[in-house]
This record gives structure tokens, sequence and C-alpha cells, in this order.
């Protein structure tokens, strides 16, 4: 059994870890590139949306690499997320490929079914040594988050342009040569330290941007055409609203202090949108409102093109902007995204920001008389 | 005070039990007009770009109804059978118009959610009898009339009748000479919306065809074909449609099958999918995907049917036709 999983972000790391450590043979796909998306656009629905699209890439891409398992997590509805490992069976089938799709649900739909799949996976290990890597993992997500974190800040305040991204790259570059999750945490910790050394430029103060919106295409550099480094690089401190590590806090450990945080946020939506409606609707919602409580001066909003929750958050967020004020663009992707255009529309949004605080300066001097 | 019912989404589902709901209540309801060019540019103008068109359409008939009526109507249909649910969109629906629509009047939103468990579902419909007349007794009293008419209209729908011929003429006169059944799968909003299906159902009986709708189909074979399926289907629309159409395919009750669907339906992306998939492998039986969004043209439309039910026609003749010698059908 060679497994494989589709990109998303950082996952990469955790997985190949995970499975490391647990002795299976893993096929980290190749790093997402127009290929990837050519395949993907070509073998899925027309209509699917572009997370389906660029795991079948990554799938194809794999299994010409020898991988024969794919390793996907689930949901139950009623985002469309729920039903990609039965939809992308079905395409892998019809292509010839007989693949195993191994689809982690959330265990409240059958305890049974979770832990036969985990044991399918995991082979002879025991489980004490499951759970131990697992925790191992979960460190490696928290540690590639804040890694990120620490580029977020940096970019926007480095004295020598570029060197944030360019320390970026070689982490990456390094980070594929080890195995196991000592190993890559080791990688991990140690860019950590330089990324926190670069030089900052004095006295700057940076816009501040927050993003909110569809998880995949906010975690995923190449399908939101790295935003990040693209605001970082035009001066803008990013703040993130979903992470990995946020996910898996949330969702697989017991941390009952930031599930509790997590609902106090959520419930600031109320008089928006006071319930679930599949997605991250809801949480685009809450933390456009966090972060507007945390005065930024502008949010974007990432969607992959046909995103159903994202879609009723899109028509809530010019109340959410008529109330509290801050700037909101949302951006849409899908696999028509030109860099030309897209890049254009950020920098006219940033363009906006600036002027607009230089604005409310000016109008703060004049009141105070000076 | 007269309510508003706005005839777009699961209006062509639900509208005799939410008719005689309120007017067992003894309020007045109010539909809006049939789907036109106006309602169809005010919901346009009125929703956000990436919304899907019945969506949209859905915020022109609001607006239709702005000066109709007293209150418009809002159901939040988050699930119709325990587990499932309809659509994000659909559960976000009362949010999107209140955002979208300025001087709305009074509005009445059901909160429709079985996802537990049924009973919830009818106890929205108490809550907001309670609320309109104050009486919980007269509240129950009203959803059980509704819910006997929805259950007749559900029994004439299974005899093969389509939501149009029943709720409203214009499906188009009786064939004498049937020529063969066509198979329509389709969410209700969009088949039986006589401005969006471009009156597919009406050009399909003028062709000398019938038409057979998900909703003649039994539930309990649709549930039968859908626990085949290697997850649980968790969209209560989806799986009827998935389901009707394999039931239709399977059965052989069809001579063609038509997928309706509207430009970047998230549910048709996958579900219409699968169906062409599963045809494909194993009933191989002719189907064609028609998708209609705000800019659709008459003359296109036309030209796709008729395409497709002369393919239909020339493979009855000429399909199995051929001599063993490999000689061409036309002879040469």
């Amino acid at each position: 059994m060679t497994i494989t999983f589709p990109h998303m972000g950082q996952v990469y790391l955790a997985a190949k870890g995970l499975l490391d450590d647990l002795g299976i043979d893993v096929v980290i796909p190749p790093p997402i590139t127009k290929k990837t998306l050519e395949i993907g656009t070509r073998l899925s629905p027309e209509m699917a949306c572009l997370p389906l699209k660029i795991n079948i890439g990554n799938y194809i891409e794999s299994i010409e690499k020898g991988a024969d398992t794919v390793l996907l997590s689930g949901s139950c509805g009623p985002c469309r997320f729920g039903y990609y490992g039965v939809v992308q069976k079905e395409i892998l089938k019809d292509l010839g490929y007989d693949i195993d799709i191994i689809i982690f649900d959330p265990p409240d739909t059958g305890y049974r079914d979770f832990i036969q799949r985990i044991k399918k996976v995991a082979g002879n290990n025991s489980w004490v040594d499951i759970a131990r890597t697992f925790r191992k993992a979960s460190y490696i997500v928290e540690e590639a988050d804040e890694l990120l974190e620490i580029a977020l800040k940096k970019r926007a305040r480095e004295a020598n342009r570029g060197e944030t991204d360019a320390h970026l790259y070689s982490f990456e570059r390094e980070v594929l040569k080890h195995h196991g999750t000592k190993a890559i945490l080791n990688v991990i910790k140690k860019y950590k330290i330089i990324l926190n050394g670069i030089k900052e430029k004095n006295d700057v103060s940076p816009l501040k941007v927050g993003l909110v919106g569809e998880i995949y295409t906010l975690i995923e550099p190449y399908v939101n055409l790295n935003i990040e480094k693209k605001l970082g690089q035009l001066g803008v401190e990013v703040y993130r609203s979903l992470t990995l590590h946020e996910w898996v806090k949330i969702h697989l450990s017991l941390d009952i202090k930031h599930r509790m945080n997590h609902k106090r946020i959520l419930k600031k939506s109320a008089p928006y949108l006071n319930l679930c409606i599949g997605g991250h609707a809801w949480q685009t919602i809450a933390n456009s409102i966090h972060f507007s409580e945390m005065n930024l001066d502008g949010i974007i909003q990432i969607m992959p093109f046909g995103c159903m929750p994202e879609i009723v958050a899109e028509s809530i967020l010019p109340r959410v902007y008529e109330d509290y004020g801050v700037p909101i663009m949302t951006l849409v992707v899908d696999e028509m995204t030109g860099e030309a255009g897209y890049f254009t529309r950020l920098e006219a949004f940033v363009d906006l920001l600036e002027q607009r605080r230089n604005q409310t300066d000016e109008k703060k001097r004049s009141l105070s008389g000076r | 005070m007269k309510i508003g019912i706005p005839k777009a989404l699961m209006y062509y589902t639900y509208y005799p039990l939410w008719k005689h709901f309120f007017e067992q209540l003894g309020y007045e309801t109010v539909v809006s007009g049939n789907t036109s060019k106006i309602i169809l540019n005010n919901g346009v103008m009125n929703c956000v770009d990436d919304a899907c068109l019945p969506v949209k359409l859905f915020h022109g008939h609001v607006m239709d109804l702005l000066d109709k009526a007293d209150a418009v109507f809002i159901p939040r249909l988050t699930s119709i059978n325990p587990g499932e649910f309809i659509c994000p969109k659909f559960i976000g629906l009362p949010e999107m118009i209140k955002s979208s629509i300025k001087g709305l009047p009074d509005v009445l939103v059901l909160d429709h959610n079985a996802h537990r468990n049924i009973k919830n579902a009818y106890k929205a419909f108490v809550d907001i009898g309670k609320k309109l007349t104050g009486s919980t007794s007269m509240a129950v009293q009203s959803l059980k009339l509704a819910r006997m008419n929805q259950k007749k209209y559900e029994t004439i729908l299974k005899q093969g009748e389509t939501p149009l011929d029943i709720l409203e003429t214009g499906g188009g006169h009786e064939i004498n000479n049937v020529k063969g059944i066509i198979g329509l799968v389709g969410h209700p909003y969009l088949l039986y919306d006589q401005y969006v299906s471009m009156r597919i159902i009406a050009k399909l009986r003028n062709m000398g065809y019938r038409v057979m709708v998900p909703e003649n189909i039994e539930n309990t074979l649709i549930q039968e074909v859908c626990n085949r399926l290697p997850k649980k289907l968790f969209w209560s629309y989806g799986k009827k449609l998935l389901g009707s159409g394999l039931v239709m395919l399977e059965n052989n009750m069809v001579d063609g099958l038509i997928f309706l669907s509207s430009f970047a339906c998230g549910i048709d992306s996958f579900i219409l999918e699968l169906l062409h998939r599963y045809n494909q492998r194993r009933y191989r039986v002719p189907c064609t995907l028609i998708t209609v969004d705000e800019h659709t043209g008459h003359a296109g439309f036309n030209t796709r049917l008729e395409a497709f039910i002369d393919m239909i026609e020339w493979r009855k003749a000429y399909d199995n036709n051929l001599s063993t010698y490999g000689t061409s059908v036309s002879g040469g």
C-alpha cells in the first residue's frame, strides 16, 4: 500500500511525518502547478468547485509516481466537500485506475467504520503508537502554522525585501529531504529561529488586512495565487482567520478553552447569520466582525467559484461593512483566474485602504487642532 | 393581512401545504406573478452576482410581492428529511433576502428543519401559526388540514401528472399519438418555471412525447436505489434527482433522459455527473444536459432539444438494423 493525499497548504508536512512514523509508504503529490490544474479541469465535472479539480490533478500526478491509495477527510454536508470522495472515485474508475480512496468521515456517523479505516491504514501499529504519532503530527501542524504567522509579520516589515520568502523557499526545499515527525519538527523549528532573526525596518506601521472565506482557498497558496505573499510584498500585514491548526484544534482535539473562544467569536454574527449553513460561511461572517472589532484596515473574502456557503456569506457581508465600516472585498478564484487582473484588484484595494488611513489620520489631526 | 408566497424555489413542491395552512389560519395568500423578464431582471439586480439563477429568481419574486402583500413568507428549508439537507443557499435564504432587498414588509420565516426529527419541522409551522393567531390549537388544526391537502397533491403527482398540470395550466395539450416517454431530471424550481425551463414540458408534448418527472417516482423506489450508493447522499433533492433518474433507467421507463440544470448549481454538478457516469456504464440510454442561466435564448435551447429528439428517433429507426456484412445504414 502506497498512500497519497491531496495537497492543502502545509498538510503535506504533517501527513508525511505521520505516515513515515507509522512505517507506511507515502507519495507526496508534486507541488500544485498549472499542469495539475489542467489535468484536474480536463477530468472533472465542469461545474464542480475548484478544490475537487485540483485534488484530481494531485491524485493523477501521485498515481504516476506509484501511489495506489488515497487518504481524504470527509464531512456530512451540506457543503459539496462531503461527497468529494465518491465522485472522485467514480472519475478515477472510469479512467481505468484501480485506486482505493479511504475517506475519514467525522466519527459521529459511526465509530466502527472510523476505527476500521484507521486500522486499515495503520496496519500493525499499536493504538498507543497511533495516538502518539497523531499527537506529534498535530505539533507539526501547530509549528508550521506558527512559522507562517511569523512570515506574515516579517514580510510587511523586512529591511531587505524578499528575505522572508527566500528563507521560506529554502525551508520548503529542505524539509522534503527529512523523514519522520521528529526530523520535520526540527527543520520547522530551525526556520522559525531564522525567520525571527530577520532584520526589520524601523518605525513602520503596515496596513492590516484580514483574510476570511473558504478554508481550502485560504490555506492553499497555489489556489489563492499566494495572496499572503503578494499582500506582504505590498507592505501589508496579513491576519489569517482559518488555519490548519485552528481546524485541528476544533475538530480533532479536546481543547475546551479554544472551543469556547471559537463559540464566542461565532456568537458575534448572531444579528446577521445565526446558524451553520455548511462550509465556513458562519465563520466568514463572524471573523469579519472579529477583524472589524480588532480595527484592521480591510478584509478580503476568498472563495472558489460557485462555492455554495460562501455565496450566502458574500451577500451578507455588505451589511457587516455598513455596521462596522471596515472595507470588505470578495475575490472569486477558479481555473480561469488570471494573475494580472487579480493583482490589479489587490493593489487597488490596498491603495484604497492607504488613502482611507491617510484621510482618517488627517481628520484626527485637524480635530486635535494641530 | 395578505401573506405573499414567492413563486420560486420550493413553491412547486410545497405550495398546497403553505397555501392551505395560511388560509386555514384565516389569512389571505397572494402568489407572485409568473416569472417574467421584469422579475428576472429585478432578481439579478438585487442579488450577489455569484448566486445561481433560482436564488436570483427568488429575489425577483420577493420584489414582485413588495406592493402586493403585507408580509412575505420566506421558508428556511434547512432539511426536509432526517439526516439530509437541501442546499446551503436555502438555509441562508432569509438572511440573503434581508441583506439584499431594501424596504421589505414583514417577513415570515419558517424554520423547516427536520434534520434531527421530522416533528421539529411541524413545530415550526405551529410556532408561526401561534405567532399569527395566538392560538396553538388553531395552528395545529390548520397544519393537519394543510398536510392532508399536501398529501393529496403528492398522490396525484405519483399518478404521472406534473406539478405544472395541477398548479396551473399551460403544460401543453393531451397527446393522442404518443411516440415515447422522455425522462426529465431537474430541480422543481427549474422544470416547472415556464420562463426558465423555456416551456420544455409543453415543447416535448407538442413533439409527441410524454414526460416523466422525478415527482412521478415512488419514494420507496428512490430510497432503494440510493441505498446502493457508496455513501449516504445528504442532499434531499440530490437524492431525489439521482434516485429517480436511476429508477427510470433501471426499469426501462424512458426513451431518453434530459437533465435540466442551472448554471453553477453545486449539487447538480455532482449528482448529474454521477448519473451520467452510471448511465454510460450500465444502461446507455440517450441523455443530454441542458444548462440554463439568465442569458439562455429560445433558439439555442430549441435546437438542442430537437437534435436530441431526432437522435432518439434515428436510433429507434436504424439501431440494430445493421446487416451482418457491415454495409452502412444508408445502403452505401
